[in-house]
């Protein structure tokens, strides 16, 4: 039997980097299923030398709930003999982000998934140490095969701000990123399957995606109040009114 | 399990100033709940830390981050055995450090000295790692006793390295009593990743809890040496500041800081102790110290408003969603610090009543009147005592887990 993890991963900021390399530490603009795999990993207690295939086997899709705005860090630091200064790095982020991301496998898998992000063994992160969650990850989990259908049930986890500044929207639209199967048409590819995250030697092998669109219920709908104020009357304008007729021809 | 996870949540205000900036001189912000905040980044206020703890603690517990590790543990061999003088010994530290480390060790190439280098030119140097290592005392030591043992026997340096027991013994030495620094906040190296160290302190982007306005100061500066012949200012330009009320977060998971520790693993009677310093000293310097940026510029030495500290046995709780509504100051007309406590107030216990997630205890320090807000959330304390009863707290915990 196979069921669907979801997490709600929310923060000031997040990053998941899929190409960073160096000094320029991209992210992506939405979570990576190898950081995803890495935060369950982590809160199972498994070190970073130990067998992924089970958590990798794992179907991946993400939905876009609120999108953020991507943010530039800019990093120096100093030789701690010399205080010479060394190269200055580039992070960036996404800042002010809302996503859920839903995992699909194995029943009792995903269970012990779910018990594991209840009390993680090593502490959870938004794809780098300095971006803590905001509010718990669990979502619950559901029984079904297609993290894609399960993901549009989801209710809109925006955060209540942005939900408020839709809220002319009965519905609104979002996007959901899903891993393909293997017999279903390639989407787009992205190194972020992973295969090791032993650090002497990460290796991730590419994987294909494609983006669909879901539209959920808005919660904070409120439709726009019609005549709401009565047509204002017309001030009469006659300023010739005010004028005393000439006297003449 | 039972874990221990610790949180500690600080409200601290400072004054215009510019603590951390970036690659154009301006501070640090982030978009947070729709609107612009004030940010300091979790490096920023890391490194701060990290300095405050050579105040706090005894050299012996810090890291020594170096290229000269083979001069270093060539110190302690001599201090170990007298006998041996630094030609003899460093054959051997250099074997030991390159077979604990995996770190390349070759010999200087950089002249030291005056002109005439003759009597102390490279071949009157000790071998250098090609990168900066950082080891702690205790690791240089257990290198060292590593390193009499060989040398009483006599034994050829690469010889002696390569036995199974002793090539273990060396690898073990660098990868356990990690000093208190490296066991918070992590060590890289760059190409050998056996002694990577998993940080067990994770501090997050301080933000502030309003929204900010970017300001700047225009400045004129007089040159003192200008006669009045030459009128006009000796040269002129701007500051960038803001001033803010920062909500500041780190979690500490001090199972895994024992771990790295490796605490009491020998000695039963002072399980927790290591781990005790370590979190003191974490409390007391994330707490009490500032980034230096643009310090002289502003002087924005300030302290805390009020310091949250909650001990929880699952995982950790940030509280920044409190602030994800910007507090706005006219909404009270009394400051942002007191709106601030009244929203982690109204937040607290309503996150933790929501998913279950009380804390096993909470110690609130706070200062004045505009953070009485906070005051029913749990213990109240000042400072010393906040920082001894969390270590006693932690202690207590550890040694009821072993």
């Amino acid at each position: 039997m196979n069921s669907v993890l979801f997490l709600r991963l929310a923060g000031p900021l997040q990053s998941w980097g899929a190409s960073a390399r160096f000094a320029r530490r991209t992210t992506e603009t939405a979570p990576t299923k190898s950081g995803v795999i890495g935060l369950l990993a982590a809160a199972l207690g498994r070190d970073r030398t130990a067998d992924l295939t089970d958590l990798a086997a794992l179907l991946f899709a993400v939905r876009i709930d609120q999108p953020g705005t991507r943010l530039r860090d800019f990093q120096t630091a100093h030789h701690a003999d010399t205080d010479k200064a060394m190269p200055v790095s580039e992070r960036f982020y996404l800042a002010d982000a809302v996503f859920v991301a839903a995992l699909a496998g194995d029943d009792t898998l995903i269970r012990t998934l779910h018990t594991a992000l209840q009390a993680p063994v090593y502490l959870p992160y938004l794809g780098r140490r300095s971006c803590p969650p905001q509010g718990p990850l669990d979502l619950g989990v559901m029984d079904t095969d297609d993290p894609v259908q399960a993901l549009s049930a989801q209710e809109w986890q925006a955060s209540d701000w942005y939900r408020e500044q839709r809220r002319r929207d009965r519905t609104v639209t979002l996007t959901i990123l899903a891993e393909d199967t293997a017999h279903s048409p390639v989407g787009d590819m992205l190194r972020d399957q992973p295969i090791s995250f032993d650090p002497r030697h990460r290796r991730y092998a590419l994987r294909s995606m494609t983006s669909t669109q879901t539209e959920v219920l808005n919660p904070r709908y409120t439709p726009a109040v019609r005549n709401r104020h009565a047509p204002l009357p017309v001030p009469r304008h006659e300023p010739e009114a005010l004028l005393s007729p000439m006297d003449g021809p | 399990m039972t874990r221990t996870i610790l949180d500690v949540h600080i409200l601290q205000t400072v004054p215009p100033s510019n603590i951390n900036r970036d690659d154009t001189g301006a501070p640090k912000s982030a978009v947070y709940g729709g609107v612009r905040r004030s940010r300091v980044s979790s490096q920023a206020w890391k490194r701060a830390t990290r300095k405050a703890f050579d105040d706090l603690l005894d050299p012996a517990e810090l890291g020594v981050r170096t290229k000269k590790v083979v001069d270093a543990l060539t110190g302690r061999i001599t201090t170990l055995e007298p006998s041996v003088t630094p030609e003899q010994a460093w054959p051997m530290a250099a074997e030991l450090v390159q077979a604990a480390t995996g770190a390349k060790i070759e010999a200087p190439t950089r002249k030291s000295g005056g002109k005439d280098a003759s009597d102390q030119g490279p071949e009157g140097q000790a071998p250098q790692s090609s990168y900066l290592l950082f080891l702690s005392a205790h690791q240089l030591d257990a290198l060292a006793k590593l390193a009499v043992e060989g040398i009483g026997k006599g034994a050829e340096p690469k010889v002696f390295v390569k036995e199974k027991e002793v090539k273990a013994r060396a690898k073990r030495s660098a990868s356990t009593h990690h000093s208190v620094d490296i066991a918070l906040f992590g060590r890289m190296v760059a190409d050998a990743a056996d002694i990577n160290v998993d940080a067990a302190a994770q501090v997050a982007h301080a933000l502030s809890v309003h929204p900010v306005d970017m300001e700047s100061d225009y400045f004129t500066a007089v040159d003192d040496s200008n006669t009045s012949a030459e009128p006009g200012a000796g040269m002129i330009g701007t500051v960038d500041f803001n001033s803010a009320t920062l909500y500041r977060y780190a979690a500490v998971d001090v199972d895994l800081l024992a771990k790295n520790l490796d605490a009491g693993l020998t000695d039963a009677e002072r399980m927790g102790e290591p781990v005790r310093r370590a979190v003191e000293a974490f409390i007391e310097g994330f707490a009490m110290s500032m980034p230096t940026g643009k310090a002289n510029t502003f002087g924005n030495h300030t302290l805390p408003d009020a310091v949250i500290v909650k001990l929880r046995s699952s995982r950790p709780v940030s509280f920044v969603g409190a602030f994800e509504k910007p507090v706005i100051h006219h909404e009270t007309g009394e400051g942002h610090v007191r709106a601030a406590c009244k929203a982690l107030a109204e937040h607290i216990p309503a996150i933790e009543k929501t998913f279950g997630a009380t804390a096993d205890a909470t110690w609130i320090l706070r200062v004045g009147e505009p953070t009485a807000d906070l005051a029913p959330l749990g213990t109240p304390v000042d400072l010393r005592p906040l920082i001894t009863e969390v270590g006693q707290a932690i202690a207590d915990r550890l040694r009821k887990q072993a």
